[in-house]
């Protein structure tokens, strides 16, 4: 079971006096080792302004007391209906980055301990964003009876 | 005015359906979303050969809130090494409040930025790795550095 992520960044008239262009790839493998991974979560998620929201698990309802896991996020804006709104995203309550109407982010996530949650806001109106977290130690909650 | 597009493409076999993600943006200012980046730190590579922290982006360089892209790459292979990647001003750890992810041998990222406080990067290793990393600015505080 294999992962990969590939990027490609170019731009003709960026850089004066030559073209931009990096391509890379990477195959999306267990924290420290080659095993690939093998659990994902994935959603759309229409998100009203006004309130900040946690996106995906928290720490431990990934790997319980052991937060050494490869793990990554793929985020993107599908907001159509105007191009000034964005969410702003962050980790432990700490605003990072808008990812506004269009765009799209791919990080790995440290997931240290449940503070370290990924937070997002929507800003400007309801913004439409898709996910897919990728890593190896997804924990369903315990059910209620 | 300069045309950049970074386009993301993910493929996984993790589900019994194959997963395919493929998404170019073209990067734009904030003020205005017609009007592509104009401005890139460009793109640096760095030799890292002790675990200190080290900043590599420095916010007061950068104009803040704005629509900044952060593209980072461990250009080195080995999947047993990494780097912290914080959104902080000096620190870069497991503990640090916004450390992003782990950045294994081989592994990308992209997230849109604020410019408000440096991004910083630990090595995992007295190994050497090597760090590719660029910003795609929506404004350069040039009088700075």
């Amino acid at each position: 079971m294999a992962t990969t992520a590939t990027i490609s960044i170019s731009s003709p008239d960026l850089l004066p006096g030559g073209s931009l262009s990096i391509n890379a790839s990477a195959t999306l493998t267990k924290a420290g080792v080659t095993a690939d991974l093998d659990q994902k979560e994935s959603g759309v998620i229409k998100l009203a302004t006004g309130t900040e929201f946690r996106l995906g698990p928290l720490a431990t309802e990934m790997s319980g007391d052991v937060h050494d896991i490869g793990s990554y996020i793929y985020i993107c804006n599908n907001t159509t209906e105007d191009a000034t709104r964005y969410i702003d995203w962050g980790i432990n309550e700490t605003m990072i980055g808008r990812l506004y109407a269009g765009d799209w982010m791919f990080i790995p996530w440290n997931a240290s301990d449940d503070a370290a949650e990924i937070e997002i806001e929507a800003q400007g109106g309801t913004n439409i964003i898709e996910y897919c977290f990728f890593n190896s130690d997804f924990i369903l909650p315990t059910a209620a009876s | 005015m300069a045309t950049t597009t970074a386009t993301v493409t993910i493929n996984s076999d993790i589900s019994s359906y194959p997963i395919t993600i493929g998404k170019q943006m073209t990067l734009t200012k904030s003020a205005n979303r017609s009007a592509g980046l104009e401005e890139t730190t460009g793109l640096r590579s760095k030799k890292f050969t002790a675990t200190t922290a080290a900043v590599i982006v420095e916010a007061d360089e950068l104009t803040d809130d704005t629509a900044h892209k952060v593209y980072i790459r461990n250009a080195s292979a080995s999947r047993a090494n990494f780097f912290y990647v914080a959104y902080n001003a000096s620190a870069a750890a497991a503990a640090t409040a916004e450390t992003i992810g782990k950045l294994y041998g081989g592994d990308w990222m992209l997230f849109p930025y604020n410019g408000s406080t440096n991004i910083t990067v630990a090595s995992s290793t007295t190994d050497t790795q090597f760090l590719e990393y660029m910003v795609l600015a929506d404004g350069i505080e040039a009088a700075k550095g």
